[in-house]
């Protein structure tokens, strides 16, 4: 059923190119989730937020510290293979050091005609925030209206706002489906629906959720759930590692990541200020560990998506390097140890060594349910 | 075989079996084979109770690496492995026991099989394994509360002693003993990486090191380091050690002596702690399933 899905997650070049062919646009290149995509799209672009390939590879190392985090490295290397040499744009919205400075060297070092650094501010716990990122998006916008050589009319941005709130919508009445004690769709496959969201037209991914929407609802999955898991952490669209986890008897029934439901969990709610209701839209999602302080407040957030999808257990993922994850681990490890939630603590690379992260797993699962052996 | 090419690292394969039981009287038969990454053991239990064991080093293939632990387990026992009622399969190559009915992760079964073989008190668990470590927190049954596992690295296993044992030419069983024969505690080798280590602790016999010294220098990097993993978790007592380096009372020693903590004895061989904790669930596997039928 998310056979389209996981073709456009795979063959996410095959798509950019068709796109440009068929829509007389660019395709913009969007570092962390961040960037106001909508301002992109109502500019006549493609979003396309910027992932691995999950290959080991040898090509960053003069271009990026060796310490930073493989998912940024991964990203650096995909654009020095040449891999998008169809992509004219780049936009990064500030995010974690090392992904600013994987944004800085495919800037140097990476073709394009179009490159632009948002200064999303990191306290978004302010309210000063709030205009801050507007002026930011305001001159965001002249400056993708500068390059185009066309005004984005404020009857362009409405409707991308639409588009967007209507596929975040539909993404989370696929997230309600894993809520009841068979979820209609696995981890693996919510992975991917929103990681290939991030790649294609939100009008393509908004029929195909249509589409698919009424017979998920009566589906059945015919496999045992087992452990119904959650997973927090940092990136994470490795698909193989989800994979592994839901053949040893588990579920991931929710996550919190920037390739998952951080990326979709709220929508922009209209005031009359399109631009500022953009911005508010940003400045209040669930944050980022980088922007999540003073108040962790993410914390209560995941507490709540482990009591209403009815989490057993949860495995923290953190990229090799990641510091704000990082930061956040034992204090989040505590807190839901305090709501009794086990936790499970995996450092990840780009590719992930399956079998010593599967006897973890299993461990993890039998330390959830192991009655039956005594 | 000459002196040069002798294999230090070379650790004893035995097997036994306890005479005075006789198998054809009991209810059930319960096996546990562990295949490890270096080491693999196989236990056999009769109603529960220890029978018959063996511990030999595990080939590069793990399915008869399995078989060859278990035929030797039952070597002069009269058993087959038709007579085996359940059996459990644990440790790196659990997935791969063909007469196995299950697998069960290492890291239950050591806490199972630590649970008998030191008693209901022990509560924090630490295996020391060929090609890694684990500390494990159990209750007062012998289940996992909480785990944590060595990442990414041979340093403070039982590879790395052999290592040395080779570099050194010392039998693997005797390096305990000569490391602690030192009249004064030497700064520990400063590396973690096992080829690292072998390195530096060349450039020290070179410097005129004994091997004695070189040893207590390793022996105490490796309880360094597992120290450091042991308080991620937090030691609770009783602390107890599994594995072959258990045997080795040049860690255990400075082990003990970091954590200000004493390791619990048994009178069991630590190295069958997981095929001994995979046949007790074995066992408790079997009855239920007989429960089942009854019903």
């Amino acid at each position: 059923m998310f056979t389209k899905f996981f073709d456009w997650y795979e063959k996410r070049h095959d798509y950019a190119r068709e796109w440009i062919a068929k829509n007389n646009g660019e395709v913009m290149g969007c570092f962390c989730s961040y960037v106001p995509e909508e301002l992109v799209y109502a500019a006549g672009h493609l979003p396309h937020r910027m992932l691995g390939s999950h290959e080991p590879q040898d090509v960053t190392e003069p271009f990026i510290f060796g310490m930073f985090c493989p998912f940024c490295r991964d990203v650096l290397a995909q654009g020095l293979k040449g891999r998008y040499d169809y992509m004219k744009g780049i936009t990064i919205a500030q995010s974690c050091l090392h992904l600013r400075q994987t944004f800085t060297s495919w800037r140097n070092h990476v073709a394009h005609d179009f490159s632009h650094y948002i200064y999303m501010p990191n306290k978004v716990q302010t309210d000063h925030a709030r205009p801050y990122y507007n002026a930011e998006l305001i001159k965001y916008k002249e400056a993708l209206e500068k390059w185009t050589g066309k005004e984005i009319t404020e009857e362009s941005l409405k409707d991308a706002c639409d588009l967007y709130n209507e596929n975040r919508q539909l993404m989370h009445e696929v997230y309600d489906l894993r809520k009841g004690p068979d979820p209609k769709v696995t981890g693996l496959e919510a992975m991917v629906m929103v990681a290939s969201s991030f790649m294609v037209d939100k009008k393509d991914h908004n029929a195909e959720l249509k589409r698919i929407l009424p017979e998920l609802k009566s589906r059945n999955l015919n496999r045992d759930t087992g452990a119904r898991l959650m997973i927090v952490g940092s990136e994470d669209d490795d698909t193989k590692f989800i994979k592994m986890v839901e053949s040893v008897g588990a579920t991931v029934v929710v996550d919190d990541h920037c390739t998952g439901s951080r990326y979709f969990w709220n929508s922009t709610e209209f005031t009359g200020n399109l631009m500022q209701d953009i911005a508010n839209r940003y400045i209040d999602r669930v944050p980022c560990p980088t922007k999540d302080w003073e108040e962790r407040s993410r914390f209560p957030h995941i507490l709540k998506l482990a009591h209403d999808f009815n989490v057993e257990g949860v495995i923290m993922i953190q990229q090799k390097f990641c510091d704000p994850h990082e930061c956040d681990m034992v204090p989040l490890k505590e807190f839901l140890a305090a709501n009794d939630l086990p936790t499970l603590f995996l450092e990840f690379d780009v590719t992930v060594p399956i079998g010593q992260f599967r006897i973890r797993v299993e461990a993890f699962l039998e330390m959830l349910g192991v009655e039956e052996l005594f | 075989m000459t002196e040069k090419t002798k294999e230090f690292w070379r650790w004893k394969e035995y097997n036994w079996h306890d005479e005075a039981k006789d198998p054809k009287d009991v209810e059930t038969i319960s096996a546990g084979v562990d295949v490890g990454s270096v080491s693999s053991q196989a236990v056999i239990l009769l109603d529960g109770e220890l029978y018959a064991y063996s511990n030999m080093r595990t080939g590069s293939d793990s399915p008869n690496s399995a078989i060859n632990a278990m035929n030797w387990a039952m070597e002069n026992t009269g058993l087959t492995m038709d007579d085996l009622h359940y059996t459990v399969g644990t440790g790196y190559g659990r997935v791969n026991v063909p007469f196995s009915d299950r697998a069960i992760t290492e890291i239950a079964c050591h806490a199972r099989g630590g649970n008998t073989m030191y008693g209901p008190t022990v509560r924090t668990i630490l295996d020391m394994g060929g090609q890694d470590c684990k500390v494990i927190l159990c209750d007062e049954r012998g289940k996992v509360k909480n785990f944590l596992m060595n990442d990414k690295c041979a340093a403070g296993t039982g590879r790395g002693m052999e290592v040395f044992a080779d570099l050194l030419a010392v039998s693997i069983e005797e390096v305990g003993e000569l490391s602690l024969d030192v009249e004064e505690e030497p700064p520990p080798v400063s590396s973690t990486c096992v080829v690292f280590a072998k390195s530096e602790a060349s450039s020290l016999l070179r410097d005129g090191w004994s091997k004695k010294r070189v040893l207590a220098a390793y022996c105490s990097a490796m309880a360094h380091r597992v120290v450091s993993l042991l308080e991620r978790v937090g030691v609770e007592k009783d602390f107890a050690i599994t594995g072959g380096i258990a045997k080795n009372s040049g860690v255990v020693v400075r082990l003990e002596r970091e954590l200000k903590l004493t390791s619990l004895k048994s009178k069991y061989d630590t190295q069958i702690a997981g095929a001994l904790g995979a046949a007790l669930f074995a066992k408790a596997l079997v009855e239920k399933q007989r429960k089942k039928v009854a019903q």
